[in-house]
């Protein structure tokens, strides 16, 4: 069977705060010199390399998986499956 | 986006508000009241009942209804203690509903000027054997507590988990926290007209919008309270801490008060409730991370925010030390004579509203009505099978890999509980853990002329005794955190409580909560160990119903002095011995619902006097420095007890059962009755005559029961002329059930 690599995109909702980008924004990039940045947003990615039939039963897979194993909170996180 | 509204208000709530005004509330108003008369803030069911604990004691300094009860240790040094818990947002988001938890009641240790010392949780979840989300849950919420506590340096010492079906898909999270603090810079709320009000901290956002009604209703489930989630940032949190200490130490600061559940409504209204009052406050200042509406600005339950109230003069010492910590803060506005909450935004006024009548939000009045199903128990309380003899042995290793009793060895190695340097006694050596706090000296940590003070901390709970009998059920909760802090030594000298219940609106639910605050109460004023402060929470309700009556009881203990601090194992040789009568009250036990799935009505009943005696007994043993170890007989019983000694000393043991002091009629209510105001000993040979003269001061039952061998690689129970042998191996494997649940590396 073919192996598929598939990329999860873990980030929290727009609307929910994040300290950790804050922080790099404040701490590094503006005091950096960095003026033009507005925002950092931190977020998390899993590459997942994966035995399917088609790219569709891989992301398929991967999505369930996600969800199943709580991998991310949906009450907290966007988990964007590529 | 996430409305605003008013569901939380009763059509009677609305017209009382109308009739204090004189007139319609607008939004802004309507939304501040909503806040702050929700039952999480307002204390509307549970208020009249309170009045009944007793809170007042020689080391009482200040009592309930400030952010944290302060006691005093004498020399000049003060100790402050508060508990809350998170339930709602950790049941959503277990990491950061935990985490922001822990922020929440440091910041209340913060309020009163004192500096947080140490953490205490007691945590509860659904069957984290069966069920995928309840392990989910446990291991985001102690990761949680661990990441925020160790960021922000602050020890956890001690704790206690339950599992129980009542929690499933939902889960307990309670935090106590310990502070020191120098009498002559205790922060009480002081203010005068002009004053400044700042806030500083995080930047406020839409986050936690409508926490405390979403906190006051009944769990629903995920999808709809998606607004509740709250994001924890620990890093601000220790600048905070930091800041708040040099604001203190400088003495630029009048009042200190916590951003809590309610946001800036409940904190606005409540500080100039309490000062008497009223605030000009200008929204527009507010530091925020989105533009917002001034509805939303006032409800807002962003972390890690504090309110301070700064004399004009010392603002420009207040803004060096924010800037010097780089923590942003606005100043909102100032202090008035007229009593009014005065809130403009966008150069208008939103809002004018008497703070005395925001922060007081009329009582509501609750039927209370025994629940059926006590009755129920009562009539089907009927005794499982006699186990087979050769069983026994299996039963005591079930019991030992029960979660509930199983080492908790998991949940505390994943936190700092050293960080401080002054945890004497650490989680998992004792049944309470000890702290030095030095004396006389700007920095506490630091041995001036070598005094010291030893506190002992211990936080416990019942939900399966409470549920079947919450009178007596919460009243033994009281007594076994006492118990623990008397197994180090210590004198119990003060309480908090956590009263955690379904909705006050059943009227079933409503009497199992007064019955318990009974029970404390009845139990505190015997005692003379008087409650300093606390919290209620009622809405626990999952898609089941209600959650079990969950009191919780943190107890502070004082010991002597660091010499008789109790934290020793039992050796080669030693003798055991029991203080205690074992009788046949088998309800709630471990034993009953764990291993025979069974409920009873007949829970362990407190003997006051008694319990005095025996505790008081152990304390004088302990002083005397006659023991070798103490462990306090509860969950789980006389066996698990005493193969938990055996655990603890990594010694094996000879017990005659037959010599245990008891009523019981059979031998597995002996083993596993979990009856109140038991302790177990180990002592030298050579030690056992003094022992006795000093137990002969006390009328309380006790026998040498056995003695430990370190030859022996098990445990060997002999009853009438047979005997039960379980290998240390055996046991260890059983008791470290935790950590192979939830996988070692946590």
């Amino acid at each position: 069977m073919p192996v598929y690599k598939v990329n999860v995109l873990i980030e929290n909702k727009p609307y929910i705060s994040d300290p950790e980008g804050d922080t790099i924004l404040k701490d590094l990039v503006l005091k950096g010199g960095y003026h033009q940045v507005r925002s950092i947003r931190v977020a998390k990615m899993l590459k997942v390399e994966v035995e399917a039939k088609s790219v569709e039963e891989a992301r398929e897979m991967v999505r369930r998986m996600c969800d199943e194993l709580r991998l991310y909170n949906p009450m907290l996180s966007i988990c964007k499956v590529e | 986006m996430p409305k605003v509204s008013t569901m939380s208000l009763t059509d009677e709530e609305i017209r009382y508000l109308r009739d204090a005004i004189a007139r319609e509330p607008n939004s802004v108003e309507l939304s501040m009241v909503s806040a702050e008369w929700s039952e999480h803030c307002s204390y509307k069911s549970s208020k009249p009942y309170l009045k009944i604990f007793s809170t007042e004691g020689r080391y009482v300094l200040v009592g309930p209804g400030y952010d944290a009860g302060v006691l005093d240790i004498g020399d000049g040094m003060l100790l402050t203690v508060h508990i809350e818990s998170h339930n709602h947002p950790s049941a959503v988001e277990p990491y950061g509903g935990a985490a922001t938890g822990i922020g929440g009641v440091i910041r209340d240790i913060l309020s009163m000027g004192s500096r947080p010392i140490a953490l205490l949780n007691a945590l509860r979840f659904g069957d984290i054997r069966h069920d995928n989300h309840a392990r989910w849950l446990f291991k985001n919420v102690v990761r949680g507590i661990a990441d925020y506590g160790n960021c922000i340096g602050v020890p956890t010492v001690a704790g206690e988990v339950e599992f129980d079906d009542s929690f499933t898909n939902y889960c307990l999270v309670d935090v106590a926290c310990i502070g020191i603090a120098r009498r002559d810079r205790l922060v009480m709320l002081k203010g005068d007209a002009d004053d400044l009000i700042v806030v500083a901290g995080n930047r406020t956002g839409r986050d936690g919008i409508h926490g405390a009604s979403f906190a006051s209703r009944a769990f629903e489930g995920e999808e709809e309270d998606r607004s509740a989630v709250q994001i924890p940032d620990p890093f601000m949190g220790k600048l905070l801490i930091d800041a708040t200490m040099e604001c203190v130490e400088k003495g630029c600061v009048k009042a200190i008060k916590d951003l809590g559940g309610g946001g800036l409504a409940c904190c606005l209204s409540e500080t100039a409730d309490r000062l008497g009052k009223g605030m000009l406050v200008m929204l527009d200042a507010l530091h925020v991370r989105e533009s917002m509406s001034a509805e939303e600005m006032m409800i807002s339950e962003s972390q890690e925010r504090m309110l301070y109230i700064v004399e004009p003069s010392r603002l420009e010492e207040f803004k060096a030390i924010m800037d010097k910590y780089e923590i942003p803060y606005s100043v909102l506005g100032r202090l008035t004579d007229d009593g009014y909450l005065s809130i403009y935004h966008d150069g208008k006024q939103v809002a004018r509203i008497k703070a005395s009548i925001v922060a007081n939000a009329p009582i509501a009045r609750r039927n209370a009505v025994k629940p059926p199903y006590i009755e129920e128990i009562a009539a089907n309380s009927r005794k499982p099978e006699m186990p087979e003899y050769e069983d026994v042995a299996e039963i005591i290793l079930e019991l030992l890999a029960d979660p509930s009793i199983a080492s908790k060895e998991w949940v505390y190695r994943q936190y700092d509980h050293e960080v401080g340097l002054r945890t004497v006694v650490k989680p998992g050596y004792a049944d309470a853990s000890v702290l030095r706090i030095g004396l006389r000296h700007d920095r506490d940590d630091e041995d001036a002329d070598g005094k010291y003070r030893y506190i002992a901390v211990k936080v416990d709970g019942n939900s399966k005794h409470c549920y079947i009998d919450p009178y007596n059920g919460s009243m033994g909760c009281f007594s076994e955190a006492c118990r623990n802090v008397a197994c180090v030594g210590a004198e119990p000298i003060a309480m908090v409580d956590h009263l955690q219940f379904g909705s006050p609106e059943d009227e079933h639910v409503f009497w199992t909560f007064i019955e318990s605050v009974r029970g404390l109460a009845d139990y505190g004023r015997y005692m003379k160990i008087p409650c300093v402060g606390g919290k209620v929470s009622f809405y626990n309700e999952t898609r089941q119903g209600a959650i079990k009556p969950t009191p919780l009881v943190c107890v502070v203990g004082l010991v002597g002095d660091g010499s008789m601090v109790m934290k020793g194992h039992a050796g080669d040789g030693d003798m055991l011995m029991i203080i205690g009568l074992t009788k046949d009250e088998m309800g709630g036990s471990e034993y009953y619902e764990y291993i025979h799935s069974t409920l009873s009505a007949d829970v362990p009943k407190v003997d006051l006097e008694y319990d005095k005696h025996a505790r008081d007994a152990v304390l004088a043993l302990v002083r005397s420095g006659l023991l070798t170890s103490v462990h306090d007989c509860s969950k789980g019983g006389l066996a698990v007890a005493i193969a938990e000694m055996c655990i603890a000393s990594g010694i094996g043991a000879r017990v005659e059962l037959s010599n245990v002091p008891h009523t019981c009629t059979r031998l597995d209510d002996l083993l596993f009755s979990e009856s109140h105001s038991r302790f177990l000993v180990s002592l030298r040979r050579d030690y056992l005559d003094a022992v006795n003269r000093v137990l002969a001061d006390y009328p309380v039952h006790k026998a040498v029961i056995g003695a430990f061998n370190s030859d022996s690689d098990s445990l060997l129970l002999e009853y009438k002329g047979s005997s039960i042998s379980i290998s240390m191996d055996s046991m260890l494997d059983a008791y470290s059930s935790i950590a192979r649940l939830m996988g070692h590396g946590g």
